[in-house]
């Protein structure tokens, strides 16, 4: 979050991506950002515990992060700290296992882990 | 009056894909729109995981299935950069004549839906799919197929090219540059379509900016913003084109920007089609793709019709670790809430079909 802050202020004022990777021992959250007026981009990656992962918000930062923290959210199971909205982005589901963890083995039936 | 809340779909509304919009309404004007998606959601990213380089161009097609060609582009250049490929050089300007001509059809097809919902009912809808389908024909004999090619390996494409490739292009983009023209007076001079969409849906240039709109509903803003300037890729730095931009970010300005962006291709195509030397494109066999020096990650990024995607690989020696992909169409619909609320219900889908979206690529 001070990242991104201070990113801003030196003219990355533009949230092209946000996604994670799971290298099974830790986690790891990506941002890529661009700087409109430079034509420059950075590319932020943010470890993550495997356990609890948790990273802040930068929707106060960025307002388009907001569609992408709850994809990641709901993906990897990651927890989004100082989020008001904590809807899921496909809804059909309750959110109970992490599909995009490379601990999600096929065919898992989220209906009987609620 | 009482705020009411109208469920709309899950329906095909003005678009490609299916999708459920929760609308509250005050009167005539919208509180509150929330946009439910994932109806269609397959997991393609994980999917890619599970499968080798080369088996997963069949389903990046079919995420937008409006035009394939881009992402599937997009895909095996991002493995060309993982595995250090070179594109030979007839290659690289084939595939910009069918990247270009993939987004005219995707424009073209944008346009005649778009039109439709805009009272112009289907005058410009027959037209446009008319020019669509020459060029889909084009790229069918080019590729072998009508709608999904799975055309490009990797350092080139699947098979060489027609021996009257040029010719053909040459004659379609003659074609598409009188038909194109023709259909501004009708849109324009339409007072229907004029206003229902001058000042309708406006996104001033910082919101645009903060809310990470993407490629033509940038643009209509007033960013001059194209991956094929800001970074260029094969030969778009030879080539002479502008960047459309609009600005008052209305839904107007957004098709305004489409429709230059259509002419602008043509251009592009023709300088193109002067840089062709000879018929050699023919990429590496499929099954030559295995373990080479692998880097950590793989960032790239294209200008798709629909905005700019990027692809961010951590590749594995035959399969991708992890795969993701940003899809433009996916942004731009959470600009919906922002753009529709305080305007007219009746505005809501003219607003909404500016935007250019296919559900397909949203969901993944």
């Amino acid at each position: 979050m001070k990242t991104c802050t201070n990113l801003k202020s030196r003219g990355y004022d533009y949230l092209k991506k946000i996604t994670a990777v799971d290298y099974v021992d830790h986690l790891e959250a990506v941002y890529i950002i661009y700087n409109t007026l430079g034509k420059k981009e950075e590319v932020l990656r943010v470890k993550l515990d495997a356990e609890k992962p948790k990273v802040e918000t930068v929707i106060g930062v960025y307002p388009a992060a907001d569609w992408y923290e709850r994809e990641m959210s709901e993906m990897f199971g990651i927890e989004i700290l100082k989020r008001k909205s904590k809807r899921l982005l496909l809804e059909e589901w309750n959110g109970a296992i992490a599909p995009f963890r490379k601990s999600y083995t096929w065919g898992t039936d989220y209906k009987k882990l609620e | 009056m009482a705020v009411m809340r109208i469920n709309i779909g899950p329906v095909h509304p003005s678009t490609h894909g299916v999708l459920r919009l929760v609308v509250d309404v005050d009167g005539d004007m919208i509180k509150r729109v929330e946009p439910h998606i994932g109806f269609l959601h397959r997991g393609v990213e994980k999917l890619m995981e599970t499968r080798m380089y080369m088996q997963s161009p069949s389903y990046l097609e079919k995420l937008d299935y409006i035009s394939p060609l881009s992402w599937d582009e997009l895909y095996v250049a991002s493995v060309e950069k993982a595995l250090g490929a070179e594109v030979k050089q007839d290659a690289q300007v084939a595939r910009v004549v069918m990247l270009e001509f993939q987004r005219i059809a995707n424009h073209l097809l944008w346009l005649g839906t778009f039109c439709n919902d805009m009272g112009n009912l289907f005058t410009i809808f027959m037209w446009a799919f008319r020019e669509r389908s020459k060029v889909l024909k084009f790229l069918e004999e080019t590729t072998g197929g009508r709608m999904f090619y799975v055309n490009i390996r990797v350092g080139g494409l699947n098979r060489p090219l027609p021996a009257n490739f040029a010719d053909e292009a040459h004659g379609l983009c003659d074609y598409l540059e009188e038909k194109i023209a023709g259909y501004g007076d009708l849109i324009e001079k339409s007072s229907i379509f004029m206003e229902r969409t001058k000042g309708v849906g406006r996104l001033s240039k910082a919101d645009a900016v903060a809310y990470g709109a993407a490629g033509p509903v940038l643009r209509a803003s007033g960013i001059e913003e194209d991956a094929r300037k800001s970074k260029p890729y094969y030969i778009y730095d030879k080539i002479d084109f502008i960047v459309p931009t609009g600005y008052r970010g209305d839904t107007y300005d957004r098709y305004k920007v489409r429709y230059i962006e259509m002419q602008q291709s043509i251009k592009i195509i023709r300088q193109a089609l002067g840089m062709l030397k000879g018929n050699d494109v023919v990429g590496a066999p499929i099954r030559l793709i295995g373990p080479q020096a692998k880097p950590d990650t793989v960032l790239l990024s294209r200008e798709l019709p629909k905005g700019e995607g990027i692809v961010y690989m951590v590749p594995d020696k035959q399969r991708p670790y992890r795969i993701s992909l940003r899809s433009p169409a996916f942004i731009n619909l959470s600009l919906l809430p922002k753009l529709a609320e305080g305007s007219k219900f009746a505005d809501l889908f003219p607003i909404f079909g500016s935007l250019d979206i296919v559900l397909g690529e949203v969901d993944r």
